[in-house]
This record gives structure tokens, sequence and C-alpha cells, in this order.
């Protein structure tokens, strides 16, 4: 190919690889942490959305994102029952531990199976529910993604094994589930759990039996939260977490730029006489400008491309080595695009008005 | 015979740190159109400054340069820019050729910018041969310079310079770099551009030799014109 900008990137290969990969870390940093929290949003949403209890009932403390805490006592769950409009009422112990690998974190659940399943309308699809202090069960996403199943054991509570024994479906909260016994014990919690699962009555407004709960005088002065609530309240729980996306998308912006722009300044550099040549031709600045920015914006092109690839690679390298979920969105991915091109030109325009600027007898007798 | 070139009273004062170089002190020239003209002088006296005034490259401190009827002197940055695209085309000492294009690509080039950054006219191709064999340069087009001696690079910087038909050629020591047999060839296609096309060319040199195949030789010295213009008899 004859042209002069497409001729000028492949005469110096590694400087505009190195452009490229800059370009490339500031769109895979925003695909990355966009789809990171966008793929953990929605799996929570998804796990959370097959709950069929209304009412999630709780303490202060009891139920933050990343805590695991057993400070409710089950009989709760007797109080419950006689409130009206309650269906059903199941202690949940949640405990969030520290991911594999030492990446993100997992969260695993202790219910009473039966009670629980009869709530969620869930069952087991391979081996038998959890019984004994030592058995969990997982859901069809875990034993894919971590190619394990029925027979396998796993590691909990600071590395003691766990024999899973069954597979259920469908996904309902935590991904692991040990018998609500079994996680008392191992917790040292007796009689004590995180929250209780509020079932309402058919034809009963969530709102009202929430009303009748609090205003009982046996479970009154504790935390009444709506499942459909629970998404919601996780992303609140990550204190400024839109402002932390959008400090990452500047800092991308800022990435790009600034190593399109060093590239650029060295081009002109190197292309002094160049650029001196093309004056003499006759070429207005507009002309030196865009040819400068033409070469940016394949430049950019090449690394929007490439980040997008290192994306969804690593994406699927992390997810499979530690089971984080990612999403990509199109929103995001215009984000990025934006980020990649807009950031390769803008870091070139100014040396691209530099060349532009540039005298030509001076241009012309660079050495 | 229509002058082409008007330079008046030439003054150009460069500041080097708080010392004034005057490099020329009231330079007046006309040249015609289809002159083949020499300046020549000793290093330092100002021929490459008056070459970068012809082009559009600087301005004076003082004087008028009108080219094809076209006042560069009061003209802007933007205005001399184009002026020179329009009317002139340069030959350096050092070829000057774009080093990733190969020789069609540098003359799609200058074509480009001729047409201020559009791409040429269809026919663009044809006329590039044609510009191409008459330079003897058919089998070079899709060479690239350091893939040609420096005779043929400095034949594509010709083609360069005559590819948009400009008004005058502004070669700076063309033959330069070049050897003998390299220089006399250079020179025969300078000579036949003019006689053929009648192309006004002025051309910088050191070389008598050189020289003697111009129409007119200028002589400068000390930022001056010393002799008198000298008509060569061809």
């Amino acid at each position: 190919m004859d042209n002069l900008v497409v001729n000028n990137i492949r005469q110096r290969p590694l400087r505009a690889l190195i452009s490229v990969a800059g370009v490339a870390l500031g769109v895979a940093l925003v695909m990355l942490f966009t789809g990171l929290s966008r793929g953990m949003s929605n799996d929570l949403q998804r796990r959370s959305s097959n709950l069929r209890a209304e009412i999630i009932f709780t303490r202060s403390g009891g139920m933050e994102l990343t805590s695991s805490t057993a400070n409710l006592s089950t009989k709760y769950a007797d109080e419950l029952h006689k409130v009206e409009g309650v269906e059903s009422a199941v202690p949940v112990i949640r405990y969030v531990f520290q991911g594999g690998g030492g990446f993100g974190f997992e969260q695993i659940e202790g219910v009473d199976w039966d009670a629980y399943a009869a709530l969620n309308a869930m069952q087991i699809v391979e081996g038998r529910a959890p019984a004994g202090v030592d058995e969990v069960v997982i859901d069809e996403t875990k034993a894919q993604n971590n190619k394990t199943g029925v027979g396998e054991t796993m590691s909990i509570f600071g590395g003691k094994p766990y024999r899973i024994v069954g597979v259920y479906a469908p996904e309902s909260g935590a991904r692991v589930k040990m018998s609500l016994a079994a996680m008392q014990d191992a917790l040292q919690s007796p009689g004590k759990c995180s929250y209780i699962l509020v079932k309402t009555k058919a034809g009963v407004a969530p709102e009202d039996v929430a009303r009748a709960i609090d205003a009982a005088p046996t479970t009154k002065g504790n935390k009444i939260q709506f499942t459909r609530d629970v998404v919601t309240n996780v992303e609140k729980s990550i204190p400024y977490l839109g402002v932390f996306l959008r400090a990452l998308v500047g800092l991308a912006a800022i990435v790009s730029a600034l190593v399109v722009m060093l590239a650029m300044y060295t081009t002109i550099t190197e292309r002094t006489r160049e650029i001196g040549v093309l004056k003499a031709l006759g070429a207005s600045r507009g002309f030196i400008v865009s040819l400068i920015e033409q070469e940016a914006f394949l430049i950019s092109l090449i690394g929007l491309i490439v980040g997008f690839a290192v994306s969804l690679a690593a994406g699927y390298l992390i997810h499979r080595a530690y089971g984080l979920m990612f999403e990509y969105g199109w929103r995001w991915a215009l984000v990025a695009a934006a980020i990649g091109v807009g950031g390769g030109l803008l870091g070139a325009l100014y040396p691209a008005v530099r060349a532009a600027s540039l005298d030509a007898v001076t241009a012309l007798s660079y050495e | 015979m229509k002058t082409i070139l008007q330079a008046e009273n030439l003054v150009k004062v460069y500041r080097v740190g708080s010392v004034d170089v005057h490099a020329l002190r009231g330079v007046s020239l006309d040249v015609e159109e289809g002159e083949f003209l020499a300046i020549m002088g000793p290093s330092g006296c100002g021929k490459s400054t008056m070459l970068h005034l012809f082009g559009g490259l600087l301005t004076p401190t003082e004087g008028r340069i009108s080219i094809d009827g076209e006042d560069v002197t009061a003209a802007s940055d933007a205005r001399r820019t184009d002026i020179r695209r329009r009317k002139i085309g340069f030959v350096f000492q050092r070829f000057n050729l774009f080093p990733t294009l190969t020789a069609e690509g540098n003359l799609r080039l200058a074509e480009r910018i001729h047409a201020g950054g559009r791409e040429t006219a269809k026919n663009g191709d044809e006329h590039r041969r044609e510009v191409l064999s008459l330079l003897k340069l058919e089998d070079k087009m899709h060479h690239k310079p350091l893939e040609m001696s420096g005779g043929e690079q400095q034949r594509v910087a010709l083609a360069r310079a005559v590819i948009n038909n400009p008004a005058i050629i502004l070669a700076d020591e063309p033959t330069g770099n070049l050897d003998t047999e390299n220089s006399a060839i250079v020179l025969n296609m300078f000579q036949e551009m003019n006689y053929r096309f009648n192309q006004t060319i002025i051309m910088i040199t050191h070389n008598p030799e050189a020289a003697a195949m111009c129409r007119r030789i200028v002589q400068m010295r000390d930022g001056q014109i010393v002799a008198p213009s000298t008509g060569v008899q061809l």
C-alpha cells in the first residue's frame, strides 16, 4: 500500500506497537472494570430474582455486602410465622469469604434445605441435599464454571474440606449451600442466622406484611428489606462506585492520550525534515494536522480493536480462574471506543499543531 | 516576454542572538517566463535565502516579490503557502523524497497537496507515467528512494516538482550530492524541461559546468548581485 500514513506506521513498528498498547490499555481498563461491575451486579440480580420470598428480615449489620455476621436468633422465624400474612419464614446464615486466588469474594449459605428449596422452587438435579456437617451443594453455574460436581471436595472456612453431595437449580442466593446446623456449627453460632426469608401469603401485599412485622411486639425493631431492593441496596452499599467508574474512564482517556501524544511527538521530531518538505510542496497547516491525526486515528483504531480483544480474553480468563462474572454492554463499549479514539486524536493534536507551525526553512535544514 | 518573477530591493536580516546578520542587502531581479537561470556565489552569500524568499518559505525584511503577478510579500502565511502550492516546484540538494513512499507515491502526494488534500483526477496515473517516462524512470515507478541511485532519486524529485505544472522550479544545488555522470543526466533533464515545456527554472549551483547549461547566470556576493546577469550562448 503506497499510503504515507500507513507506511509511516509500518516504518516504526515498535513505536506503533507501544502506542497501540497504550490505547488498548485504556480501552481494556474501561471494558474490564465496567464489565466486572455490570457482570457482578447482574449476576446478583439474577440470583436474587430467583428468591421467591418477598421480605428479608434481618438486623442492622447482619446483611452487608461483605459481612458474615450471624447475629439474628432463629427463634424469630417462629415469631414471624405468627404474623398475619406470612406464609413461611426460612432462616439463612450467609458467610462471606475471600474468593479463589485471593481475588474478589464468595458467599456460602447455611439453610434448612427442604424449607429453603420449597420456598424458592429449587430442586436437586444431581446427587442429594446436604445433611452432614461436611457436606455442601452447589448450583449448576458453579459446577460448570469450576468444572466440579458431586463427589468432589472444596475448601471453606480456612481450608476445611467439604464434600459436594449435590447440584441444584435454579441458581438462587449464594452458589454454595450447606445445612443451617452445619453452618451454625462451623461458625460456632448455635441458634443464630444472618437473615430470615419471609414469603407472604397469596393476595397479601408485602408492604402490609412488612408493616405488620414491624408492628408486632416480638419482631419489631429489626431491619425489614424487600427482596426487590436487594440489588439497588448492594449497589448503594459500594460507596462511590459510579464515581470510581467515571474516574477510571477519565484516567483511561488520559493514559491513551498521553501515550499517543508522546509517540506522535517523537514522530514529529524524527520527521521534522519531511514536514519541511511538505511545507515546501505547499501543504497547508490543515493538511499537515490532518496527516498526523490520520496516523493517530489509525493507531487508536487498532488499539481499540486490540483493547476489545484483550478485554474479552482477560474477562474470560479471570472468569475461568476466579469465577468473577463479566458482562459487557454497548453503552460502555461506546464509551471505551470514544476514549480510545478520542484520546488518541486529542493526544496527537498538540504534536500535529506543533508540526504545522514549524518554520519551513528550519525544518528543511533539520539533521 | 512575460515576467514570471519580480524581486525588488530585497533585504533579509536574521537576528542571531543580539547580532543582526544581513543575508540579503537589496537584491533586485526579474526572471522571464521560460528562463533557465543559475545563481552562483560563495557559501553564505545569500543564494539559499533568496531562493527561500522566492518560494515564500521566508518573508523579506524589506522589498517586494511578485510571482506570476501575485505579491508574495504582502501575503499571509496561508496565502504564501497557497501560492507556493500552485506556482512553485522545489528541488533540493538532498532530494528530500519521502522514504516510505515509492516514486509514484511521492508524485501522488505532491498531486494531493496541489489539489488541496483531495484525491487527484482519474487521469493522474497516466500523467504520472508520462512524467516519469519523460525522466526515464518508468521502470522505477514502484521503487522506494532507498532502492534507487542518487541520480534516479533526484530525477524523481524533479518529476515531483514538475508534476503539477508549476510556474517556476526552484532548485537548490540539485547536483550537489551527485557524481559527474548523474549530475550530467539530471542537468540534461532540467534543460529538456526548459526547452520542451518552456519551464522556468531558477537553480542555485556552485558548479560552473552546471551554470553553463543555463541561459543566464547571476553572481552573488555578500548578499548582493555583484555581476551583471550573464547571458549564455547555448
